[in-house]
């Protein structure tokens, strides 16, 4: 029972991990309706960026955040601005997925040719120390990433709803031409909300690095659950992407206990793939318009 | 190979310039490397060739039926560990590969069926988490695939078991794959299924009403796709020797495979083959001259160039020449008319109305709560038009999606006449389309990517399963349509009124015996409308029953033999035209009891 409690208890945090990374990404889905297949090179820009800040200035990896995270919403805006506005109109989708596969690729072997082959060690400052919750026991730095995750959700759903930005951007993801016609500049909400689901991942990275090595290939690590995440919890639906990862790492951490370690990647894309084709608004999406069924 | 190349050979007399460069291009890759000898040079070439081929077998599949598979090293990692556990059992290579490759086309099958309702990027992200899938799998069963620590190939020399010390063996074979993989390219594409295939990509719809069995024609594309991947797997397979399951199952590698695909030309014949000479070069002598010091360099400069193309050249290099090659037509001297011909003259005499040939009963359908079809029975004869008017939302083409297969009614039945004289309950586009029911759609559906001649084969096929028959049937089909002169423009540049007639010029070369038009006249102006009362009527002669949805009433009064009015998803009247909008009921549907109270 304790060994159960216990695999239950890393479920939720590795959930609380998933969820951080993934409440972006559903959040571009959401309103620009294009999969950033780039996002966990965002995330592992961030890290880097958070590995370099502790390292060479020797500050704390959270307080790192207060550049990262805008680091990395500007990155995401000149993304939406230069890389896929542009590409908004294009008849089919895959110019807009390979545009964004390939800023990936180009992500990743900069990382290469910038860091190498090696992995990048944040410093932990503490954050892996053990702290015991009743019967189970989880890394302080686990318990932060949840809580952050959980704040996240929150803030953005207040942000969305009750501020006139938001309003404008929930207006602008559910149609486009409409919400300009009443004088909202769609093209700068775009680039704004690519900017804030960015710094999320920004904020993501930061809590992440001390806890997990950085290295070029992280962002694919990470991003493929990231989608698993997204897809489950209903594209573009924060609080469903918090539940999905809930979910996920429960799966993953049981798979991962009672089938075997190296299989539990096999069923949770599994999970993905069944969701996938039998419920593609994922299993709390209905606020999103299916525009990719025909 | 030389079966296929015999027919083209009289028009080798008289090569176009693109033909001529690729037959160079095809050339080059095969002598220079021979020529010069090197040992890295031979590399590069064959490492040219089994992209090339990788390249076109994925396009096929991602180009033609533009279903975007970030997954295709599934494919050519089956055919890889087939070659290499059979090859360790004692069978050679030249058996394994096909036994790859047929591995390979029935995975490809069973995970690309549940995976065809998912659109652009999903389809994507379904394909790689399958990659990952075979990827975890792979390294999990170690008894079969040696696991992480990969396998190596016991080492038997010679052809028996396609390996070699020396280089000019693996790029014979290379070569012939890739040729292979461009024949078939070629094939498929100047045939009907690749007609199908593009129909499909562009518009599901329309092409299931022009009796297109789009999952068939996609699952064969996948089959073809994954088995020429499979193949190409195992030959790379035993040129490297030493397989591992991080190789043979990457993303990397499968986003690499569409790459090439997508900066020489997406969904051309030979744009996958041009993608390829053109970067595999570069990032080949970029790791060999620079080596290890430039780790990830040959990857940032394909990422870097990745998003330069679709930024600047989003159709690839081929796409900026030209987006379909089709040789034939363009060796034809097109005969082009001066104006658009309207209809054929009218036969004297029009044949009598027959018996029925279509009979639709009790029909019911719900959306939710409305009741969008309530009871409705009607029948059509044959040689007759029938109009169906009616106030938007009455629920007309709803009736039309289902007598023509698609949507499914809640009740009722709806049956057509079959040629041998019985009748039958179709229930999918495809059942209608093979009982000669063809249709038309109120929002005009254009292949918009290919020509007009193209979108009319792409029905013509449904009668001709030859290309040279389907394009004369289509031509002829033009030319009645008065579509003549825009043979070779491409559908999406149509006015409003081309495409309408363009939809009908598709259903026709069906050759229907009942056909459904829905609004063909709504938005198109008067000497239009002249003329297609006057192709319809002539239509009519040929034999053919129409049902017509049409708001244009004077269409309805002088086509129509009978009349029927819905409205709110019900029948309140039938009968000839005249007597119809007389119909105080009818009058009280369209314009309200307000007037018709003030009539008395």
């Amino acid at each position: 029972m304790e060994t159960f409690l216990q695999v239950v208890a890393n479920g939720l945090m590795l959930g609380g991990l998933f969820a951080i990374i993934s409440i972006g990404l559903t959040l571009i889905f959401g309103i620009i309706k294009v999969v950033n297949f780039a996002h966990g090179e965002f995330l592992m820009a961030g890290m880097f960026l958070t590995y370099l800040i502790t390292t060479k200035l020797g500050l704390h990896p959270y307080a790192s955040v207060v550049v990262v995270a805008p680091a990395l919403f500007v990155l995401g805006a000149l993304t939406q601005r230069l890389l896929i506005q542009p590409l908004l109109s294009a008849r089919d989708d895959h110019v807009q997925i390979f545009a964004t596969v390939g800023l990936s690729t180009a992500m990743i072997n900069l990382a290469l040719l910038l860091y190498g082959a090696d992995i990048a060690n944040t410093p932990t400052s503490g954050l892996r120390t053990p702290v015991d919750i009743g019967p189970v026991r989880v890394l302080e730095g686990q318990i932060y990433i949840f809580l952050c995750a959980a704040l996240l959700v929150v803030g953005l759903e207040l942000f969305l709803h009750r501020t006139q930005t938001g309003r404008a951007i929930r207006a602008v993801a559910q149609n486009r031409a409409a919400a300009q016609l009443m004088g909202i500049n769609a093209n700068w909400i775009y680039v704004l909300s690519f900017g804030i689901g960015a710094a999320c991942v920004g904020l993501a990275s930061s809590l992440i690095a001390p806890l997990y090595p950085t290295s070029s290939t992280i962002g694919t690590y990470f991003v493929l659950t990231a989608f698993v995440v997204v897809v489950l919890g209903g594209l573009g639906s924060i609080p469903g992407a918090f539940v999905g990862a809930m979910l996920i790492g429960l799966i993953d951490a049981l798979a991962g206990f009672y089938i075997g370690s190296d299989l539990r990647e096999a069923v949770v894309f599994g999970v993905f793939l069944i969701i996938l084709i039998l419920r593609p608004s994922g299993l709390f999406g209905t606020r999103v318009k299916l525009s990719h069924i025909s | 190979m030389p079966v296929t190349f015999s027919p083209t050979l009289p028009a080798i007399r008289r090569l176009t310039p693109a033909a001529m460069g690729l037959v160079a291009l095809l050339a080059g890759l095969f002598i220079t490397p021979v020529l010069i000898g090197d040992e890295f040079v031979y590399h590069v070439f064959i490492t040219i060739c089994l992209f090339a081929g990788l390249s076109t077998a994925w396009n096929i599949v991602g180009g033609y039926a533009g279903q975007l598979s970030l997954g295709h090293a599934i494919f050519y990692g089956i055919g890889g560990y087939a070659g290499v556990i059979l090859m360790n059992m004692g069978i050679s290579p030249w058996f394994g590969m096909f036994v790859g490759a047929a591995i390979a086309a029935v995975v490809a099958i069973v995970i690309s069926y549940p995976c065809f309702r998912l659109h652009g990027p999903f389809f994507a992200l379904a394909t790689i988490a399958f990659l990952e899938v075979f990827r975890v799998l792979a390294l999990h069963f170690r008894d079969l695939t040696g696991g992480a620590m990969g396998m190596m190939i016991q080492l038997k020399l010679g052809w028996e078991w396609m390996v070699f010390r020396e280089r000019l063996p693996a790029l014979i074979i290379a070569f012939g794959m890739m040729l292979v993989c461009l024949i078939v390219a070629q094939v498929i594409r100047s045939h009907r299924l690749g007609f199908y295939l593009v129909a499909t990509r562009e518009r599901e719809s329309a092409a299931r009403a022009a009796g297109v069995q789009t999952v068939k024609v996609r699952l064969t594309a996948v089959a073809v796709s994954a088995a020429l991947a499979a193949m190409l797997g195992t030959f790379h397979a035993m040129y490297l020797t030493f397989i591992e399951p991080a190789a043979m199952f990457s993303l990397p590698f499968s986003i690499q495979i569409a790459m090439f695909a997508l900066i020489g030309g997406i969904g051309t014949v030979y744009g996958p083959l041009l993608g390829a000479v053109l970067l595999v070069p570069l990032t080949e002598f970029a790791r060999g001259m620079l080596g290890a010091e430039a780790l990830g360099l040959h990857g940032f400069v394909y990422g870097v160039v990745l998003v330069m193309a679709v930024l600047f050249f989003p159709n690839g290099l081929m796409g900026a020449l030209q987006r379909f090659p089709a040789p034939k037509a363009s060796q034809d001297p097109k005969v082009v008319q001066a104006a658009p011909v309207a209809a054929a003259p009218r036969a004297a005499e029009r044949p009598p109305i027959g018996q029925e040939v279509m009979r639709v009963e009790n029909l019911q359908k719900h959306f939710g709560g409305l009741h969008v079809t309530n009871d409705v029975s009607f029948s059509l004869r044959e040689g007759e038009i029938l109009g169906l008017i009616g106030p938007n939302g009455a629920g007309k083409t709803t009736v039309f999606n289902m007598i023509s297969g698609f949507l499914q009614a809640d009740s009722g039945s709806v049956s057509v006449l079959d040629r041998e004289g019985r009748f039958q309950a179709p229930t999918s586009p495809s059942d209608f389309a093979a009982l000669g029911v063809g249709r038309t759609f109120q929002i005009v559906q254009p292949f918009a990517a290919m020509t007009v001649e193209e979108n009319i084969m792409v029905g013509a096929f449904y009668r001709h399963h030859d290309v040279h028959d389907a394009r004369e049937a289509a031509r002829e089909t033009a030319h009645r349509m008065g579509l003549g002169p825009w043979l070779d423009a491409e559908a999406r540049g149509l006015t409003i009124g081309g495409l309408k007639r363009l939809e009908v010029a598709r259903v026709m070369a069906m050759e229907p015996r009942i056909l459904l038009l829905d609004e063909v006249m709504a938005g198109i102006n008067q000497t239009d409308v002249r003329r297609a009362i006057d192709l319809m009527l002539s239509i009519r002669d040929t034999g053919v029953s129409i049902i017509a949805i049409e708001h244009v009433m004077q269409a309805v009064m002088s086509l129509s033999d009978r009349v029927i009015v819905l409205n709110s998803g019900e029948i309140i009247a039938e009968g000839k035209p005249q007597d119809v909008v007389r119909d105080p009921h009818v009058i009280e549907a369209y314009l309200g009891k307000d007037f018709v109270h003030a009539q008395h």
